[in-house]
C-alpha cells in the first residue's frame, strides 16, 4: 500500500477515536430527570474488545428465537470503529420516589418490594426497573446520536450490544439497563443497507469464500 | 420596504420553531422503526389550566407545585409547550425483561394499572422511543437558540386533564423566547427564610458540630 494511503487509514482511525470522546461529552451533558446523575458512558474502541462484545452477542443470539437478530447486529458491530455503551445505574437499585406509575406498580414502595426477574440466561435486563430513571438513557442516546450527526459520523443504536456488555460485566455493577451507540468513520456506513442474512453474507464471509478459498484453488489449477 | 416589529418576529419565529421541533422529534431515531408517538403543542390559555392543576398538587408534590408556579411566570413571555405521548404495550417482541415480565406477550396481557401520571406497566423500549423524540425536539430547540427544558410534571398534568388523549405515557418540552433564560436559577420563587427553613428540615445534620451534638 502506498505511504499516503497508510497515512489516510491511520488518520481515519484517529478521527473516530477523537469523535468518540466528543460524542461521549454530548451524551453526558444531556438532561437527566430530576437532575440526578445516573448514567455512565463507556467507550469500547479496541478491536479485540469489540470482537469480545460481538462474540457475546452471538452467544446470546442462540438463547432464544426473538434474539436471533443479535448475530446480524454483531456482524455490523464488527465494522464499527468504536462502540459507546451507556448505562443507567439507578433504575435497578434506586427508584425515583415520585410515584409515577410508569412501571405499573402505582407507588415506588411497591416497586421496591417487587421481586426482580431471576438471573436466567434468557433475561437480558432484570426488571422491573424504575422506568422513570431508565428513561435517562434515551436522552443520553439521543445526545450521542445528535453529536454524531453534527460531526457527520455514521452511527447505529443497538440494545443487543448494551445487554451483551452487561453480561460481560464490563459496565458498572449496579447497571440495570444499557444501550449501545456504534460509530464508524468509513465511506459507506456499516449500519445501513444491511442484507437480511448479513451474518451469513458480509464482507468477511465473502472474502473468506471467494478470495481465501475459491481463488487459491483457481490459481493452482490455471497456473 | 416593510417593517416587522420585534413582537411579531419573535412570536412567529417561536411558532415556526415549534413546528420544526415536531419535525425533528418525528424524524428522530426509533428502535425497530416503531414510530407511534403522538405530538401536540399547547400554548396560550390552555397552558393556564395545566399550570393551575400542577400548582394544586402542592401537598403531594412540591416539585409539581414549583413547576406550576413557574409556568404561570413563563406564560408572561412568548412560550410554548410540546407534549409527546406514546402507548404502553410492546410491539417489539424483544423479550428483554426490563419491564419485569419475561416476554412481551406477558407484559401485554398484564392488568393495566391506571393513575393520574401514567398507565403501567409499560414497555421500556416504548419509553426510550418516546424520550428520544423528546430529546430530539429539545436539541432542535437548543440549536435554534430557544430557552428549553424538559418537564415530566407538566406532561403528567396534561395527561390527567386529557389535553393529550389516547396515550399511556408522556413527556413535555417547554420552550420560551423570554428575555432571559427562565428555566434555571429560579431564585425569585423563594425567600431566604423559607429556603433556610426547608434546608434545615431536610438536612438537619448539615449545620451540626459533630454527629449527636444537637443544640436545642
Amino acid at each position: 500500500m502506498e505511504r499516503s494511503m497508510k497515512q489516510y487509514e491511520r488518520d481515519r482511525k484517529e478521527s473516530a477515536r477523537l469523535a468518540s470522546r466528543l460524542i461521549l461529552a454530548s451524551g453526558t451533558t444531556t438532561p437527566r430527570v430530576g437532575g440526578v446523575g445516573e448514567c455512565t458512558i463507556h467507550i469500547i474502541e479496541d478491536e479485540c474488545d469489540i470482537e469480545d462484545l460481538c462474540q457475546e452477542m452471538e452467544k446470546m443470539a442462540r438463547i432464544k428465537k426473538s434474539w436471533n437478530f443479535f448475530k446480524r447486529e454483531a456482524q455490523m458491530l464488527r465494522d464499527a470503529d468504536a462502540v459507546l455503551v451507556t448505562t443507567s445505574l439507578r433504575s435497578l437499585t434506586d427508584p425515583a420516589d415520585i410515584n409515577c406509575n410508569m412501571c405499573g406498580k402505582i407507588v415506588c414502595e411497591y416497586l421496591k418490594e417487587e421481586e426482580k426477574l431471576p438471573d436466567d440466561p434468557d433475561v437480558a435486563f432484570k426488571g422491573p426497573l424504575c422506568t422513570f430513571r431508565a428513561n435517562n438513557i434515551a436522552y443520553a442516546v439521543d445526545g450521542m446520536v445528535n453529536q454524531a450527526r453534527t460531526l457527520g459520523i455514521d452511527y447505529g443504536v443497538y440494545w443487543s450490544a448494551g445487554a451483551a456488555a452487561m453480561r460481560m460485566k464490563i459496565v458498572p455493577r449496579d447497571t440495570g439497563f444499557a444501550l449501545a451507540v456504534a460509530i464508524s468513520v468509513t465511506e459507506k456506513s456499516p449500519f445501513r443497507d444491511i442484507p437480511l442474512r448479513y451474518d451469513e453474507f458480509n464482507q468477511r464471509t465473502m472474502k473468506d469464500r471467494m478470495i481465501n478459498r475459491l481463488w487459491p484453488q483457481f490459481r493452482s489449477i490455471y497456473s | 420596504m416593510s417593517v416587522i416589529q420585534m413582537d411579531e418576529l419573535i412570536t412567529k419565529g417561536l411558532d415556526r420553531s415549534v413546528e420544526l421541533m415536531a419535525v425533528a422529534a418525528n424524524n428522530s431515531f426509533r428502535f425497530k422503526d416503531r414510530n407511534n408517538v403522538k405530538i401536540i403543542s399547547v400554548s396560550g390559555e390552555d397552558l393556564e389550566q395545566i399550570a393551575e392543576y400542577c400548582f394544586s398538587l402542592g401537598d403531594m408534590s412540591p416539585l409539581a407545585a414549583r413547576d406550576g408556579r413557574h409556568l404561570i411566570q413563563l406564560m408572561k413571555e412568548p412560550c410554548s409547550l410540546m407534549i409527546i405521548g406514546e402507548k404502553r404495550k410492546s410491539d417489539f417482541n424483544y423479550n428483554c425483561g426490563a419491564c419485569g415480565y419475561k416476554t412481551c406477550a406477558e407484559l401485554n396481557k398484564a392488568e393495566k394499572v391506571e393513575s393520574l401520571t401514567a398507565n403501567g406497566p409499560s414497555c421500556q423500549f416504548k419509553n426510550i422511543n418516546l424520550n428520544i423524540a423528546a430529546n430530539a425536539a429539545a436539541s432542535m430547540a437548543h440549536k435554534m437558540g430557544l430557552h428549553c427544558r424538559v418537564f415530566s410534571t407538566l406532561a403528567f398534568s396534561a395527561m390527567a386533564l386529557e389535553v393529550i388523549e389516547d396515550v399511556d405515557l408522556c413527556i413535555s418540552i417547554s420552550v420560551s423566547a423570554g428575555k432571559k433564560n427562565p428555566y434555571f436559577d429560579r431564585h425569585e420563587f423563594w425567600t431566604k427564610e423559607h429556603w433556610d427553613e426547608i434546608f434545615n428540615k431536610e438536612f438537619p445534620t448539615y449545620n451540626r458540630g459533630f454527629i449527636g451534638a444537637v443544640e436545642e
